[in-house]
């Protein structure tokens, strides 16, 4: 068993377990928490997983878990591995099987106080326009070609079809495109569970939420983002849906069958690897590319469904401006200093967000100065974060946590707290709630989670990016 | 009983019985969508099923994943396997099932993370899989 003694303290938020911990370890594992929140961890299986990440072949500097790391399969949610992309391999297990799974965040002109009459009204319309994908609402079936066309080209596919505005595309992390997409690697079945999903939430955590600035800790950043005190803000949760859980399905297996080929041994099967470079890596890195351009079109179509409701009630001069996008399952090719020298790395994140620092060519003209907004959701009904990017965490590959982190497995949560029981408590904080089943609300009870707010100071207080503005919900909309 | 739900903090993790391979394949199915709450309405469905994999725990894995992309293409839950053939690499079956009127939460992926499935000694069988929702 892992406990605090095998962990050497680097800094009040930052501990390492050092290579010498397990013989397969080809460097060490590291993770950004308080020694309060360092107890959590042994909850699960989590550090036993960011231990197996410190083996995967061609790892550089250390595996490292955010502090809102928990239990997945494969790799821990919040897991962060960067790998040489000359010698290193490429993990399906380390992006997840909701590909680009993510959140973008839309701002207004108003005020709550303004806003306030009409938010049960607009929680309703969201709930009408946004289909859940899930056998409800309206369904469009697109055809093979229009699909191919979004894997391609995201977002901008969809902005040239009159959906949506150009700073859509500019305000989104990689402009809504990965350049690498191929759409001949991306299957069939893929494809086909994406002709009905584009513009569609899904279920479990994934949400819509009408909120309002609480609080600013940084009028300069804010101000940049074009944020103030007790502005409506609105902020869409989703992925990849069934198309992306399909590309990591296939390319898991593919995985499997090739790592002998390339003499790869992992604790983990569902590790599998395989070189960048090799033929099987390459086709999983332009599929997930795909995968990724699904996922920001998803949200980007979501984003205009949104739009549709705020005008329809608050009134047709009324405006939603996209202020960034910013994905939470990824793996890209960055560039970072290590030991002095720039070197290609393949980043996987896997439920953790990119946030590169001010001047980074990357970061959108209109926040260059200031660096990358990043954003992050809180559980349903809590605080949510906008930070910004900073020099500090090119230690952690510009890289901070995803969201608050689950510390309740679902089933304890649904036994724990009755479905009506949180909406009744959601609802006497003033939170609107619209949901279909008791049983998404009480997997994703607020008490299932870590407190959001001692997990973003742990980052702030990291220096991993600093914090700019508190969220507050005032109306939470589910799909299911 | 025919499955266990155990505890995992982020996903659905099950345990399954079956008096043979073929009870265990068809336990996994229903545990999986019970699990997850796919709720059918009355009218049946059928759909033919053809996979072929490396060893058992593999045939296990992409019979539920072809399962899987079934029943979100055709919006239907499957409850029962009639099987045509059964060995451990391949399997073609018939799955009896109903339209689906609604989820509990959706089933992103059947994995392989921590995959157990062997005989005991009584020559019963038992699988524990995790899927990621």
């Amino acid at each position: 068993m892992i406990s605090k003694k095998d962990f050497k303290k680097i800094s009040d938020y930052l501990w390492e377990i050092p290579k010498s911990f397990r013989f397969d370890m080809r460097v060490p594992a590291r993770i950004y928490t308080s020694e309060r929140m360092l107890e959590d961890v042994f909850r699960d299986r989590s550090i036993g997983q960011l231990i197996n990440i410190a083996t995967l072949p061609g790892i550089v500097n250390y595996s490292l878990a955010m502090p809102d790391i928990h239990e997945g399969y494969g790799f821990p949610i919040g897991g962060v591995a960067a790998m040489d992309i000359k010698e290193g391999v490429i993990s399906p297990g380390g992006v997840g099987y909701d590909i680009n799974c993510g959140v973008r965040l839309l701002k207004s002109d108003l005020t709550q106080k303004e806003a306030q009459p009409h938010l049960e009204n607009l929680a309703d319309e969201i709930q009408k326009e946004v289909p859940s994908g899930l056998g409800r609402g309206r369904q469009i079936k697109l055809d093979i070609a229009s699909i191919n066309k979004i894997l391609e080209g995201g977002v901008s596919t969809l902005v040239k079809r009159g959906y949506g505005e150009k700073e859509d595309i500019e305000n989104c992390e990689a402009s809504g495109r990965m350049e690498q997409a191929d759409t001949s690697t991306v299957s069939d079945r893929a494809k086909n569970r994406g002709r009905g999903q584009v513009g569609t939430l899904g279920s479990g955590n994934h949400f819509i939420e009408v909120q309002k600035v609480e609080e600013i800790f940084d009028e300069k950043v804010a101000k940049v983002f074009g944020l103030f005190k007790d502005q409506i803000v609105i902020m869409i949760h989703t992925g990849s849906r069934g198309l992306g859980h399909q590309i990591a399905t296939d390319y898991i297996k593919v995985m499997m069958q090739a790592m002998a080929k390339y003499d790869i041994r992992l604790p983990d099967r569902e590790l599998a690897a395989c070189p960048i470079n090799s033929p099987e890596g390459q086709r999983y890195f332009k599929a997930m590319a795909a995968g990724a351009n699904y996922a920001w079109s998803n949200r980007h179509m979501i984003a205009h469904y949104v739009r549709k409701s705020w005008k329809r009630i608050l009134g047709e001069k009324e405006e939603l401006k996209l202020l960034y996008d910013v994905a939470h399952n990824i793996a890209k090719i960055e560039e970072h200093e290590v030991n002095g020298k720039i070197m290609k790395l393949v980043v996987h994140r896997k439920g953790a967000t990119r946030a590169f620092p001010a001047g980074h060519p990357e970061v959108p003209q209109e926040y260059r100065d200031v660096g990358q907004p990043v954003l992050i959701p809180g559980s349903m009904g809590t605080a949510s974060y906008v930070c910004v990017g900073t020099e500090k965490s090119k230690e952690a590959w510009y890289t901070v946590n995803h969201g608050a982190g689950r510390i309740m497995s679902r089933r304890a949560a649904t036994r724990k707290f009755p479905g009506a029981e949180v909406v009744r408590n959601l609802e006497q904080k003033g939170i609107i709630v619209k949901c279909r089943s008791f049983r998404g609300i009480a997997e994703e009870a607020p008490l299932a989670y870590k407190d959001i707010d001692n997990v973003v100071e742990v980052v702030h207080n990291a220096g991993l990016s600093k914090k700019v503005a508190r969220l507050i919900p005032l109306a939470v909309i589910k799909g299911e | 009983m025919k499955y266990q739900i155990l505890e995992h903090t982020a996903d659905l993790k099950i345990k399954v019985f079956g008096k043979d391979k073929k009870e265990l394949f068809e336990n996994v199915l229903i545990g999986m969508f019970e699990g997850a709450e796919y709720k059918g309405e009355d009218k049946k469905v059928k759909r033919k099923i053809k996979v072929s994999s490396s060893d058992l725990p593999s045939l296990l894995v992409d019979f539920l994943s072809e399962v899987l992309y079934l029943s979100e293409t055709n919006w239907e839950v499957y409850h029962k396997i009639q099987f045509a053939e059964f060995d451990d690499k391949n399997l073609k079956a018939t799955l009896i099932g109903k339209k689906l009127e609604r989820i509990g939460v959706q089933i992103k992926g059947a994995t392989w993370h921590g995959l157990d499935l062997h005989q005991k000694k009584d020559r019963t069988w038992e699988a524990t899989i995790l899927f990621d929702i």
